[in-house]
């Protein structure tokens, strides 16, 4: 069944007014346009979660290019443009570098020197998988696959900063995970 | 399926709210392209001023300034293809894309041979240092049009930098060599084709160049 395109009249005028700035316009241009850009991208990637990362990712550059928009066009082919540009520049990335997982078990936890000073890698292995997936995923990628921030918050669809305070936060809830687990920092002659 | 309505993630939200300020949208690329046209002037006149104005009594008005004034417009019109080619969704198809890349070649290979035909002044002196000159002068002329272009280009959204710099840099180069020809008096087709139209491509290949590379910088 093919996905009926939203009014793209209304769709124009709303994108005229977020333009302007009206973040309650991009709330409505976001509710149009999401479903079937998720359609789309669903038709490319099988993983819901990395769907939903895409589809983050497609509106964060929707609004950085919103200033592209010219409204005596339709909305519809330039944010399809857009969200093929995403899909491909997500293959690329992808192809390029091995795939980041969340599934601890693929974790190849090596040497990590805090983590290690205080326990053993299972202890650690067990600790990661209870913080949340939105702490753990920044947290795995910088210090374990060496992802830069910037390449992290690029792929989530967020700022710097907020990647590396997720990481951080990640970091605290693992200290403390381990620490509820009775592990301790490891006396250097242990 | 109903397209039923759905709102934005909380954390995307957040940034969009964070980063939300009225912008303006970008001129049509036609528009924007204008902010070529004094370039062009200087560039028309720059080298024949600097150095000198060719013979023009064999090739006439026709074939001086207006072959370099038909070339002049048709670097412009690239310029402006490169600007549309910047807009998402407003991409040129592959069989535009070829027309693009070939209009250049036929239009200096035309004027290279309608001049030779009416005004045969064969290179004299060697010919590779002579040729070299020309190229590396008419590239490096094409360098400040090119980098305009690119900037203008980079400004919106190219989904294809690469597509967009070699459209920039050919339109960039064509600029150029409209005013160079009214300097250079060699109108041998090996030397026009290669020097000249070869300072062309390697502008083109520059912008090319430049709008992947300073793209990915902005990205991160």
């Amino acid at each position: 069944m093919t996905q009926r395109m939203p009014d793209d009249i209304r769709l124009q005028a709303l994108m005229v007014s977020y333009q302007a700035g009206d973040l309650a316009a991009f709330d409505q241009v976001y509710g149009l346009l999401a479903p079937p850009i998720r359609g789309y991208l669903r038709r490319r990637t099988a993983s819901p979660e990395q769907l939903s990362d895409l589809v983050q990712d497609t509106f964060l550059q929707i609004h950085r290019a919103r200033h592209t928009y010219d409204p005596s066009y339709p909305v519809a082919p330039w944010a399809f443009a857009i969200a093929r540009h995403v899909w491909l520049m997500h293959c690329r990335t992808t192809g390029r570098r091995p795939r980041a997982t969340d599934a601890i078990d693929d974790v190849p936890l090596t040497v990590r020197a805090e983590a290690e000073a205080f326990a053993d890698r299972e202890l650690v292995r067990d600790a990661l998988a209870q913080v949340t997936p939105e702490r753990r995923r920044p947290l795995v990628w910088h210090h374990v696959f060496g992802f830069s921030f910037r390449e992290i918050a690029r792929r989530l669809g967020i700022r710097e900063d907020a990647a590396k305070l997720r990481s951080s936060r990640g970091m605290a809830d693992l200290r403390a995970e381990l620490s509820s687990k009775g592990a301790r920092p490891k006396d250097r002659d242990e | 399926m109903s397209d039923h309505a759905s709102s934005p993630p909380p954390g995307l939200r957040a940034t969009i709210a964070a980063e939300l300020r009225p912008v303006r949208p970008l001129r049509p690329p036609l528009v924007r392209g204008l902010a070529l046209v004094p370039v062009a002037m200087v560039l028309l006149v720059a080298a024949p001023l600097v150095f000198e104005f060719r013979d023009f009594a064999a090739l006439g008005w026709s074939w001086s300034w207006g072959a370099s004034i038909l070339q002049l417009g048709a670097g412009l019109a690239l310029v402006v293809a490169a600007l549309r080619e910047s807009i998402p969704g407003r991409t040129w198809s592959r069989a535009a894309l070829v027309t693009l890349a070939a209009a250049p070649v036929a239009i200096v290979t035309a004027i290279a041979l309608a001049s030779w035909q009416r005004s045969p002044i064969v290179l004299a002196g060697p010919g590779l240092i002579v040729g070299a000159i020309c190229l590396t002068a008419s590239t490096i002329t094409a360098l400040p049009a090119t980098c305009l272009a690119v900037l203008l280009a980079l400004n919106a959204y190219p989904t294809r930098p690469a597509i967009a710099g070699w459209l920039a840099g050919v339109g960039g180069g064509l600029l150029a060599d409209a005013g160079w020809r009214l300097f250079c008096h060699f109108s041998e087709p090996s030397h026009v084709l290669v020097a000249h139209l070869g300072g062309v491509l390697v502008a083109g290949a520059i912008g090319a160049v430049g709008a992947r590379s300073l793209r990915r910088a902005r990205s991160g």
